[in-house]
């Protein structure tokens, strides 16, 4: 299906409005050069934090407007509602998240509502895979998704790496295991770096050419790493020494690895990619502590979150290099949505995403979950917004890959959301969801039999489909192009067991869920 | 070219496309069969090198000479279990005296000490998890315990008698039966608290354990081939297993006043006793209530599906062989593991033996092509030089030693791969981890603490710079037990075969042959080398033997071809 895509922001003024001539939405996407223009050198870079272990959304991001049936469906560890870091009256910050929220109010946060993908994978660890390989649920794939956007800008890595034009590691994972995230065709594009002034010369005795077998394969790619080891080191170690850090990072492992990230940018090094990650967030049990439920185990994993970033961007705030840095949360997956006995929760389905830096579009991507007053066992937060669109969207705006290339290194369907603002103007922040909402219903609910989805489009494609309470896409109830006007779409429900269930409508550039319950 | 084929090719989708930088080699055509090639010093030291952490000269030539078949029996052979480790310190442990063992015991509640206790048991249990791999001897038992403790992960959640007993188990089991360690596994302590079975009752199932059960612990996730469904089992089969499973609780031992076998306990009426249904994956197969037996219904159940025998084969084939799977190492390889396997009862002694004797294992292809992982790569050298002979006497000194090696000496902890302290509960990402695998150990910031660690051991010395002789690999002893170390490329000869996998160029036998006597002419070691035997005793003559072997050795190990096997 080939869509058009028009930019939903409140903030696309700035940009370009989208103009309607005649039912037709005319493009007017910022082009490549526009980027180019606010940042001729493209030393932009991206920094990503993995939350390792399924984060639980909803004990991090707060639908207010949902509080009461949130608060039925996990009564021992919900947050009281007077905690909330109120963000926008209808979504709130867990309370240990000052630093975000002190973010959010310079415009410098985005949040990524209900991040995830279509039939959710509850294992730790395919769902990693997919995450950092940014395949479908049902499809394999070993590389990485920045690995295959450095296998387009890098041929023949590690060949001939480091060289005169690319004197820079590609990435660098903060810790001591290189990121799936890029891994690409041949080797993995990202160097490990756990002490950044630690680094010497490794010798490896006289070369001779390895057999054309599996033992020289390996061969081949020890020496590799051992050259490559030695070629990045006066880079890394000479940026170590240059940079400096303005302002003092929280002593968690987290705020080194971002303060080394700092470290090194401000040193000059100009790297693409730096992933770090925090672990501990697989909170089956005692996920807070019953007595009080602001803190516990899950919030002294936010507020270490919270600090590190918040140390970080004031960091860059500092050394002038705000503009460079875009910065980017994920987990594998979030949690259930009911708690369980033991003060925790067990693996679920969707769950947000933060964007962060001075050039997010500030506010928020698609809307609060809702959730129901009668949540089921093994319920998870549906997923609105499709994780691949979030990274498609950051290769669009941020790396300037073109769209056509962002559907073949990510997936077909991709659907550009405008993540990125052009970094001039401090005074944009509005507040509001950029991606504009649409009213979507489901008449009657509850349902016993039949119902119909109501819901108002231009001329556009459209995909709607039946989606259950684990996640699981069960049928797609129509997929084509749509006049502009209102829409009844039938959701024929007579055979569906009883229990919760959502309607997922997705236009162009934007999709709303609708709760109803099968009775 | 083609950029849009070429970025069909980059998204590396299926096994079809080739992952490395360099193509596809023809994997090895042998299967199961037995090998009947020649039996000489590379494929003695190839096996020995696989199936435990390393070997001595005169293990390989001992294997060399007993055959391939007395070899594999003696690495299978159930050996007496290892005395368990003491208190070697504490002397504010009222339950155990020094030089005696506390494994079997408790403590009291409230005891003020406890926090010192449990860190003193901590230490011995390390120090002594140190003593048995350089101890272990031609025996396969070490490197199955490890396999296990990678295979079924827990952390040390506190309690060294927890700990214990989990190691304990595997070590005794490790060459048993599976599905008996399973179901060991199942309600051991530390496993119960790591997988909050703990906290699994019957009004509100904890599905951590049962999730991790079916996907790693036995029968492993095929294809998601549709919603909740994973080819071998579905989502509810989860929730059931969980189900089953309820009424299982670990204690901490200081809550009991007395003997602490009461760690794990089956409460009644935390147990589900409704009956549990499994999905089509098992037959719809129904578990009624049978209280603390039921989990033994659950683990046969899975256990009577053949997919479960090749998804423990292929583990054991990561392990041991190689880590790519190819469809004709699946067909050839794993398929008449399996067979073997589930034939006996999941007795894993018979479809080891068939793999260590087999062509497969032996084909030249598989000779060379693993990374060494830290334990390998540190433990192969040290037990080549006799480090376990070295060690002091004194019990302390020697726990001290064993657990300063442990904890910070060879840099476990920075190579990324350390006992009870797992990254989570898959384990180690090189036994599973597309694409990479093996690479995984090896990068830029592990790199680093393998140079290090390699000096260390050729090179400890006090912060004044006065070397600490029994911490160092004894070089003189390593070379004294070779054929002829008289002929220095006899000597280059005899430590490359027995420390790397495949012969090196005669470039760098050039290179290395340099570092012994560099710009001199071969007899220069002979003669000198000669004295040494002749005068042990003079110092100034065995000082600078051993400096030269110890460049040497330096020499080998920092060559890339020694992080393999």
């Amino acid at each position: 299906m080939k869509r058009r895509k028009f930019i939903q922001t409140s903030t696309a003024a700035a940009v370009g409005t989208p103009i309607m001539l005649n039912g037709l939405s005319l493009n007017v996407l910022p082009t490549k050069g526009f980027f180019k223009k606010m940042n001729p050198l493209n030393d932009k870079c991206l920094v990503i934090i993995q939350m390792l272990g399924g984060n639980d959304g909803l004990n991090m991001v707060i639908p207010i407007d949902q509080y009461d049936n949130l608060a039925n469906a996990r009564p021992n560890i919900i947050l009281p509602e007077n905690s909330l870091l109120d963000l926008n009256g209808l979504t709130g910050l867990h309370p240990a998240m000052t630093g975000l929220k002190g973010l959010y109010d310079n415009a410098r946060l985005t949040v990524v509502h209900s991040a995830g993908y279509p039939s959710q994978n509850r294992s730790h660890f395919r769902s990693t895979d997919i995450w950092t390989s940014a395949s479908a649920a049902n499809e394999f794939v070993s590389s990485g998704w920045l690995g295959r956007y450095f296998d387009t800008k890098f041929p023949g890595y590690p060949n001939g790496y480091p060289n005169v034009e690319n004197k820079n590691p590609v990435a660098l994972t903060m810790s001591s295991l290189v990121s799936e995230t890029c891994q690409g065709s041949a080797s993995n594009f990202s160097l490990a770096l756990t002490n950044p002034f630690s680094l010497s010369a490794l010798n490896q005795g006289e070369d001779s050419e390895p057999p054309n077998t599996p033992y020289g394969d390996e061969l081949r790619f020890l020496r590799q790493a051992i050259d490559q080891t030695n070629a990045y080191n006066d880079v890394i170690t000479g940026a170590a020494k240059h940079g400096k850090n303005m302002v003092s990072y929280p002593n968690t492992s987290l705020g080194n690895q971002l303060k080394n990230v700092a470290l090194l940018l401000a040193g000059g090094l100009h790297t693409k990619v730096f992933v770090c990650s925090i672990g501990g967030f697989d909170t089956h049990a005692n996920q807070v502590d019953v007595n009080d439920t602001k803190v516990g185990n899950h919030a002294n994993l936010l507020r270490t979150l919270s600090d590190a970033i918040a140390a970080f961007q004031e960091d860059l705030f500092q050394l002038g290099l705000e503009e460079r840095v875009l910065g980017m949360t994920f987990s594998e997956f979030g949690r259930q949505i009911k708690s369980n006995f033991s003060d925790g929760t067990d693996h679920g389905t969707a769950a947000p995403m933060f964007l962060f830096g001075k050039c997010v579009s500030a506010g928020f991507v698609g809307e609060n979950p809702e959730i129901s007053a009668n949540v089921q066992v093994q319920e998870g937060v549906p997923m609105q917004n499709d994780f691949r669109n979030i990274y498609g969207s950051i290769m669009r705006d941020w790396f300037e890959v073109e769209e056509e290339d962002v559907r073949e290194l990510l997936f077909e369907d991709f659907e550009y959301y405008q993540v990125v603002d052009p970094c001039s103007s401090p005074g944009k922040f509005a507040g509001q969801a950029p991606i504009e909402a649409f009213d979507l219903n489901v008449f009657p609910n509850p349902v016993i039999d039949n119902a119909e989805a109501v819901f108002e489009s231009f001329d556009e494609d459209a995909r709607i489909t039946l989606v259950d309470g684990r996640g699981a896409e069960l049928r797609v109830l129509m997929e084509g192009r749509l006049y502009a006007g209102t829409h009844r779409v039938p959701v024929e429900a007579s055979r569906l067991p009883r229990g919760n269930y959502y309607v997922r409508v997705q236009l162009e550039g934007r999709q709303q869920t609708k709760l109803f319950v099968k009775i | 070219m083609d950029r849009r084929a070429t970025l069909a090719t980059l998204l590396g989708k299926s096994n079809k496309t080739n992952k490395s930088e360099n193509q596809d080699f023809a994997p090895p055509a042998s299967g199961l069969d037995p090998y009947t090639g020649s039996w000489g010093f590379e494929n003695a030291a190839h096996l020995l090198r696989r199936a435990t952490f390393g070997p001595t000269v005169e293990q390989v030539k001992q294997s060399v000479q007993d055959g391939l078949n007395a070899t594999v029996a003696k690495l299978l052979e159930d050996l007496p279990m290892p005395s368990p480790p003491v208190n070697y310190y504490y002397t504010n442990d009222p339950y155990t005296e020094i030089g005696s063992s506390w494994v079997d015991k408790g403590y009291v509640q409230g005891d003020s000490n406890l926090g010192q206790i449990r860190t003193s048991r901590f230490r011995s249990l390390r120090a002594w998890t140190m003593e048995q791999i350089l101890t272990e001897g031609v025996n396969c038992r070490e490197k199955m315990t490890l396999f296990w403790h990678n295979h079924f992960v827990t952390a040390n959640e506190g309690e060294p008698l927890y700990v214990w007993n989990y190691i304990n188990t595997l070590r005794e089991n490790s060459l048993g039966n599976i599905k008996e360690l399973v179901k060991k596994v199942t309600i051991d302590a530390a496993m119960l608290r790591y997988l909050n079975g703990n906290q699994n009752r019957k009004n509100a199932p904890n599905e951590n354990y049962a999730r991790e059960l079916l996907e790693l612990f036995t029968i492993g996730k095929g294809p998601l081939v549709r919603f909740g469904d994973y080819t071998n089992y579905t989502e509810d089969d989860i929730k059931e297993s969980a189900k089953v499973l309820t009424g299982w609780i670990a204690r901490f031992s200081n809550m009991y006043n007395e003997y602490y076998t009461k760690i794990t306990e089956f409460i009644p009426n935390y147990h589900d006793t409704s009956s549990k249904s499994l999905s089509y994956r098992f037959n719809y197969a129904q578990i009624d209530n049978a209280d603390d037996e039921e989990y033994k219904i659950l683990i046969d159940t899975i256990f009577k599906k053949r997919e479960c025998a090749r998804f423990i084969c292929r583990k054991l084939y990561r392990w041991f062989v190689y880590y790519k799977i190819t469809p004709d190492v699946e067909a050839d390889v794993i398929e008449p593991m399996s067979q073997i396997l589930h034939g006996n009862g999941y007795n894993v002694k018979p479809a080891l033996e068939a793999l260590f004797k087999s062509q497969h294992f032996h084909d030249i292809l598989n000779v060379g092509p693993m990374i060494r992982n830290p334990f390998d790569f540190v433990f192969g050298p040290m037990k080549a030089s006799y480090y376990s002979e070295g060690l002091p006497t004194d019990l302390y000194a020697r726990y001290l030693q064993l657990y300063n090696l442990y904890t910070s000496k060879l840099k476990f902890n920075l190579m990324q791969m350390e006992y009870f302290n797992h990254p989570d509960v898959a384990g180690w990402k090189a036994y599973y981890q597309e694409p990479s695998f093996y690479r995984i150990w090896i990068n830029s910031a592990t790199l680093p603490p393998r140079r290090d660690v390699r000096k260390y051991l050729l090179y400890a010395s006090t912060s004044r710079g006065v070397p600490i002789e029994s911490e160092r690999l004894d070089v003189l002893k390593l070379a004294s037990r070779l054929d002829n170390p008289t002929d220095p490329n006899d000597l280059i000869d005899e430590l490359t075969r027995l420390l790397m996998p495949q012969p090196i160029s005669p470039g760098q036998k050039t290179y290395l042959k340099e570092l012994l006597i560099p710009g001199l002419p071969d007899y220069e070691w002979s003669i000198e080398y000669g004295q040494y035997l002749g005068n042990p005793d003079d110092k100034d003559l065995k000082n600078s033997i051993e400096g030269k072997l110890r460049i040497l050795l330096n020499g080998i190990l920092e060559m890339p071809e020694s992080y393999l096997s």
